[in-house]
């Protein structure tokens, strides 16, 4: 069977555009199919992200072979070589099998040809149909032919069809006939090895919630909602105001689990607890006088570093959080503020007022999706997400379909980038090599700007649209008396395929070898690289001024500062274009074997899913056998058993030819930098090996906390939830022998010392009470808890918990439960924070849950030159956009080693580590980009402070030449060289000091 | 933990002593050579010099109150290339090891068989000021160790000095203790690592006690500090603003004498001495046309910020730049009052600890959350 290489992904939301770019920079050809007709899903509507409160969506784009994909904010739309998207497209059909499906893929007409648009908006300016804007979540309008939404670049125009009443006012205003009025449908073969379901979820719809007065009082809003208005490109430029009056609000509460954790979604949205901490942080920060509520169930912050941020919210900021359902919201007519009841500081119940409310909406699968996934073939489970398999979060019950991020189940960023990562690379496995990757690339040997400068300006009036406010004649006349302007034309569209031939011809005519064009942001890099090929201009050498939207459009009633503006910014264009002197890119190649650290469930999925690829793979293990924790855990709540799982892995990579065992062995010195790391590795008998490998994934796992708290290590009944898994699951302890069993949830956890949660230690508290209660229905299990931390599905379990008779009671931290022995009895002693009262218990068994901490992490993280987090996990690149990556590139990370986590969210972090590697593995070479730091030996002092100062580890002194040389595949061109080099000798290509010297004289 | 042993001063005086003690440094091959201020013969001036004699070693005079160069900048030019092939003892004043340790961050210098010998400090006078107080004077070393234990506040001291905080070496092996110690008795000799405690081993100086040290130390330091406030709010005054900075830099002939001068500036060649700054005739009529006159030479403004960017963390208030001046314009004072503010905002002490990061050099997620956006 051919198999094909191409893969489709559908959905182009977060997941699905982290999965495409994966793909496509290991080179395969990606279909990205979305529905709607902008990319970027629900990420897109949103401003800011904990924990850095900034937006750091661009930190997903690839920062090797960095100049292929030509984009830097991916608010403005998805733009690589290998991926085509697909907009306003469904797909209706799949036909084939895993390595040669066939899809159907159905498009819908937007009404606007792009092809011919300009993105001039006089569409809808003339349009009478007002629309609520989807975008802004109603909040604000549109029209029925305008942009999906503000950030789009180039601007995307589209007919509401429902909306448009046909009225043609736009059909004779566009001045370029693009519009048609008429609704088609195309359909389109597609055929691809994979397929990536990346559908995401739709909020729930608060209206169906009617207690909480959603729609009906204005000052009722959901979180996506507050998300629009606090964006300053949302309805009310990111004020902070309430429909109702257009006032601050003096108070705001928040309501948790809106369509989450009831009887028809017993699930927990996972991602709505931080997600409404970080939206009062902001808030809070910007408007520090409102008083912010949050009331909550359990306050889910189980991420890493997420229980921090939450501190810090109702430590620093003065949040405040209560624990209470509010059952029903009411309305004061005249003010139009809500009365909510909720519990106060006692726990009476009394009635309280606020601004305003904010419903935290869960996430739920969108209707159609259950027939979606019909059409794949594939399942869904109970709750309407794709249904996965055990201990692959990943993976479809068909074979070549994989899913990511919450189509099969809620999540946040962070986990829905590691699935996505680990989709891309189960996918891989289904795919023919990319055979394209190579000749891509023209080898252009000469550098940039060798001959003479000789530039061609056009100056574009956009159909008369520029010419309104700007003399472009006085312009022409101007600019054509400027060094190297050897021709000037004024073009009524250059966007128009017919300016393309004009501007060929002229280029040939004038023998000119640079361009200098005024236009409008429509004209971008894709079109920019297209019309560099097309008439033979090297792409760096042209420049686009942006008339329209820079000057015409700012300075409608101005022309005389529009024109200044104009000279200004035209001439420092053309002196940008007349100084450029890029040598070509340089390559790197790329050792393809890997390091892998850890033998424990993690490292050996991760050696396996490399090895996979036929990639040689070194596995060092300190202790003498693989297995890691997993030996330790025997089933977990959603997958089962596990030890059959454990020992699969540990045949499979013993008997694979491509993975060589150090068993016993220690990593003990690198150098060398992403592609090419030299390590040492200390063997089994002592003896040095060093082998040379192109990446290195970190999985070393961690440990378990040791407590001595709560009598453990005095009494022998008082053990640990792993001594409690491990005695039941060999058969040594007999729940039949028992009446009743406490389990203290939070040892250690959460707590001064360790303020994160362990993640995992709830959901085995349930699972072992459930193993109990099947044991032996007649125990009584209490379970003594601060926050049930039973996220995504792990929910309907801690309700069957409940239902099969577990008692969940809380406990304050200041006020921890007491575990005392009183000759052969032990009793459990705590205040119970909603009663009050003190409960005693009388247990057999105390069962503490002890959680998990840090490896010895510091000696290899100084090894390898990456950092630790504050709790002494290693810190990743970016806790959201790149979680298994570090700054350091070629270096990844996954498992235990990352932060606290379960068994199928390491095999899933493992895999997406692997995909990383294998994409750096795949690359014969790393192009370097163009724009990187280079060293003027003979000003170069080797103080060294370049190097201290790059966080890409580009700049490094050579051993030989003991030179500062710059390893140019890494290099991202930041600067940071350049501002701590006092000698001048750290330059960054484009921006030497003779080319922003003449740019900045050229602007006056 | 500091070790303290003395020398003892007999009839010789407290320059007698300390000749003394570098000679039997020499003697003893503890070291193989000494880089020591040495008087000229003429006697109105000392030049650092390295010596392996201990006849030669005779004319050294660590204790003159003048300081023509800041020696950190010659122990960078001996060790920069190799390291010191033999010991070498440097006898450096507090604000020279500051800048040696600040250049051995940079990598501009080596530490490698070196023995840090630092010298309390007491201030030093401008080159012309030390040679008419020589005129004047029949023992200028003994009489001004006397001006300084009697008075307080020399007028006669340089401005960086009167309001250098740092009297006292960092980072010696060795120091040779001026206060609180008895100066007709003895002089203290301070062991600051393990090198400086073998050597006061093998020379069989007796262990001692400096009771009064701390205190002396403190007092001179708080004078100092007072003084420091007083100064550098003047400075502030004289520059505050654009066109005040602009008014202090103006007589600035952009001969680069401050930067010759400084011990930290280290690049091979000034970055605006490169041909960067070299422009064509019709740029200069052409910026003189858009802003209706330029100051001539240009540019002047934009080296001492740029100059002041990359040194003022390091910067050790040496205050050599404003001796270097020929139109005397305040350099040091400008670089002291920035740096006392950029050094405190990151806690940083150029010269305290080789372990300190250069403040550049490290990255915090939450730093200066009241500065930028």
């Amino acid at each position: 069977m051919a198999k094909s290489e191409a893969v489709l992904v559908i959905g182009a939301g977060v997941a699905g555009i982290k999965a495409s770019l994966d793909m496509a920079e290991a080179g395969h050809s990606v279909y990205l199919c979305e529905r709607k007709p902008s990319a970027g899903g629900t990420l897109v509507q949103m401003d800011k992200w904990f924990p850095d409160n900034h937006c750091s969506m661009c930190q997903i784009l690839p920062t090797l072979n960095r100049d292929r994909s030509s984009q830097n904010c991916l608010r403005r739309g998805l733009v690589h070589p290998n991926v085509e998207l697909l907009l306003n497209a469904e797909v209706t059909e799949l036909q084939g099998e895993a390595g040669d499906f066939r899809v159907t893929v159905s498009t819908r007409s937007t009404g606007v040809d792009a092809q011919l648009c300009t993105g001039c908006g006089l569409c809808t300016e003339v349009c009478p149909v007002e629309v609520e804007s989807q975008f802004d979540e109603g909040l604000g309008r549109k029209k029925a032919i305008d942009t999906s939404n503000p950030y789009v670049t180039p601007r995307q125009y589209a007919i509401d069809w429902e909306k448009c009443t046909r009225c043609g006012e736009c059909v004779s205003k566009c001045p370029t006939q693009a519009i048609n009025l008429e609704q088609k449908e195309s359909t389109r073969q597609l055929q691809v090895g994979a397929i990536i379901v990346s559908t995401g979820f739709e909020e729930f719809d608060a209206r169906l919630a009617t207690q909480y007065g959603y729609r009906r009082y204005p000052n009722v809003i959901t979180s996506i909602e507050l998300e629009r208005i606090l964006s300053p490109g949302g309805p009310s430029e990111g004020e902070l105001v309430r429909s109702s009056d257009g006032r601050v609000p003096a108070s705001i509460a928040f309501l948790q689990c809106i369509g989450s954790r009831d009887s028809r979604r017993d699930y927990c949205s996972s991602a709505c607890c931080m997600f409404a901490v970080k939206e009062a942080t902001l808030i809070k920060k910007a408007w520090p006088q409102t008083d912010v509520h949050i009331f909550f169930m359990d306050l889910r912050a189980f991420g890493k570093g997420y229980h921090r941020y939450y501190e810090r919210a109702r430590d620093e900021l003065g949040v405040n959080f209560t624990r209470c359902r509010v059952p029903v919201v009411k309305e004061d007519p005249q003010t139009h503020n809500l009365v909510l009841t909720v519990a106060s500081e006692d726990g009476a119940l009394v009635r309280r007022q606020f601004e305003m409310v904010v419903l935290s909406v869960g996430q739920t699968p969108a209707p159609q999706f259950r027939e979606f996934c019909q059409v794949l073939g594939v399942e869904t489970s109970r709750w309407g997400f794709c249904q996965t398999q055990p201990f692959s979060t990943i993976e479809t019950s068909r074979k070549g379909i994989y899913v990511c991020g919450s189509a099969a189940g809620p999540k946040d960023i962070a986990d829905t980038i590691v699935e996505a990562g680990a989709a891309a690379g189960g996918a891989s496995k289904w795919l023919s090599s990319p055979a394209a990757r190579k000749a891509e690339k023209e080898e252009v040997e000469e550098q940039v700007g060798e001959e003479e400068p000789r530039t061609a300006v056009f100056l574009c009036g956009c159909g008369g649209e520029i010419g309104l406010a700007l003399d472009l004649e006085q312009l022409a006349d101007n600019i054509g008396k400027l060094p190297s302007v050897t021709y000037v034309e004024q073009i009524p569209y250059l966007c128009y395929a017919e300016t393309l031939e004009t501007i060929k011809k002229r280029v040939k005519e004038h023998k000119v070898n640079r361009l200098l064009l005024g236009a409008c942001a429509y004209i971008n890099k894709p079109v920019l690289d297209k019309l560099a090929a097309q008439a033979g201009i090297d792409p760096e050498l042209i420049k686009v001024v942006n008339l329209r939207e820079d000057i015409t459009w700012v300075h409608r009633d101005q022309p005389d500062k529009a024109l200044a503006k104009a000279k200004s910014l035209l001439a420092m264009a053309l002196e940008d274009v007349r100084q450029q002197d890029y040598p070509p890119a340089s390559l790197t190649s790329v050792t393809p074997s890997a390091l892998v650290i850890g033998g424990g469930i993690a490292g050996m999925m991760t050696a396996l899913s490399v090895a996979q690829h036929e990639i040689e793979v070194h596995l060092v293990e300190r202790s003498p056998e693989l297995g890691g924790n997993l030996k330790e855990v025997f089933s977990t709540l959603e997958s089962g058993d596990t030890q059959p799982l454990l020992r699969d892995a540990i045949e499979q990579v013993s008997n694979n030819s491509h993975i060589h065992l150090h068993l016993e062995s220690e990593v003990t010195a690198v150098s060398g930098y992403a592609g090419n790391f030299s390590v040492s590795i200390k063997e089994k008998d002592e003896s040095l090996n060093t082998v040379e490998v192109g990446a290195i994934i970190v999985a070393t796992g961690g440990d378990e906390y040791h407590t001595t708290e709560y009598q453990y290590g005095q009494n022998s009944k008082v053990i640990t939830q792993h001594e409690l898994e491990k005695t039941l699951s060999a058969g040594e302890l007999d729940p039949g022998g028992l009446s009743s069993v406490v389990m203290i949830q939070c040892v250690g956890s959460r707590e001064k010392d360790r303020p994160y949660c362990s993640r995992v230690c709830c959901s085995q508290a349930v699972k072992n009470a459930l193993k109990l209660k099947e044991a032996n229905p007649e125990i009584e299990v209490n379970v003594l808890y601060r926050d049930m931390m039973s996220y995504g599905f792990k929910e309907e379990y801690y309700t069957m918990a409940r239902e099969k008779g577990v008692r969940f009671i809380r406990y304050e931290p200041d006020r921890k439960p007491e575990v005392k022995a009183d000759k052969e009895q032990l009793t459990v002693e705590l205040v119970e924070p909603v009663v009050g009262g003190t409960l005693v218990l009388e247990p057999d068994l105390v069962v503490l849950s002890t959680g998990v901490t840090p490896g010895e992490n510091r000696a290899l993280a100084d090894i390898l030159t990456v950092p630790l987090d504050e709790d002494g996990f290693f810190q990743e690149a970016e806790e959201k956009f790149r979680p298994v990556d570090f700054l350091r590139e070629g270096i990844y990370v996954c498992g235990l080693a990352h932060s606290p986590r379960g068994v199928e969210e390491s095999i899933a972090q493992a895999r997406a580590a692997a995909r990383g590697a294998v994409s750096l593995l795949t690359s014969e070479q790393l192009e370097a980009g163009r724009i990187i730091s280079e060293t003027v030996q003979r000003q170069c002092r080797k103080c060294e402070m370049c190097i201290a100062v790059c966080p890409y580890d580009a700049r490094a002194r050579d051993e030989e030449t003991n030179e500062i040389v710059v390893r140019e595949a890494l290099c991202q061109g930041c600067g940071a060289c350049v501002v701590a080099c006092p000698s001048g000798a750290a330059k960054i290509r484009g921006f030497r000091d003779r080319q922003v010297f003449s740019l900045i004289d050229a602007a006056f | 933990m500091e070790r303290y042993a003395t020398i003892p001063i007999g009839n010789q005086g407290a320059l007698g002593a300390i000749r003394q003690f570098l000679a039997s440094l020499l003697e003893k091959k503890l070291v193989d050579a000494l880089l020591v201020p040495l008087e000229l013969p003429t006697g109105d001036n000392v030049v650092p010099t390295i010596v392996s004699s201990p006849e030669q070693v005779q004319a050294a005079n660590p204790l003159a109150p003048v300081m023509p160069v800041n020696a950190a900048r010659l122990v960078s030019r001996i060790t920069m290339v190799s390291s010191s092939p033999d010991r070498l003892g440097v006898v450096l004043r507090p604000c020279e090891l500051r800048a040696l340790v600040e250049l051995v961050k940079l990598k501009q210098a080596s530490l490698d068989k070196l023995l840090l010998i630092g010298i309390d400090c007491h201030g030093t006078y401008s080159v012309a000021d030390y040679g008419k107080f020589v005129g004047e004077s029949s023992s200028p070393t003994e009489d001004f160790l006397k001006r300084v234990r009697e008075s307080k506040g020399d007028p006669l001291l340089r401005k960086a000095c009167q309001m250098c905080e740092y009297p006292v070496p960092m980072c010696a092996d060795l120091t040779l203790g001026l206060l609180g110690a008895n100066l007709d008795k003895e002089i203290l000799l301070v062991a600051g690592t393990s090198e400086g405690e073998r050597v006061i081993q093998e020379l069989g100086l007796e262990e001692a006690k400096a009771a009064e040290r701390e205190s002396a130390v403190s007092g001179l330091v708080a004078e100092r500090s007072k003084k420091r406030e007083e100064l550098l709010k003047q400075t502030r005054e004289e520059v505050k603003g654009r066109d005040k900075m602009m008014a202090t830099l103006a007589t600035c002939i952009n001969c680069h004498n401050c930067k010759t001068a400084c011990p930290l500036c280290y690049c091979k060649e000034c970055f605006f001495d490169s041909p960067v700054f070299e422009f064509e005739a019709e740029k200069y009529l052409g910026w003189a046309k858009r802003k209706g006159a330029l100051r001539m030479p240009n540019d002047t403004l934009l080296f001492h910020l740029t100059r002041l960017n990359h040194m003022v963390a390091s910067c050790v208030g040496c205050g050599l730049c404003t001796e270097a001046c020929p139109n005397d314009i305040p350099v040091s004072d400008i670089f002291r009052l920035v740096g006392y503010e950029v050094q405190k905002l990151f806690d940083y002490v150029p010269g305290r600890s080789l372990e300190e990061e250069l403040p550049l050099t490290t990255f915090k997620e939450e730093e200066l959350p009241d500065i930028g956006v």
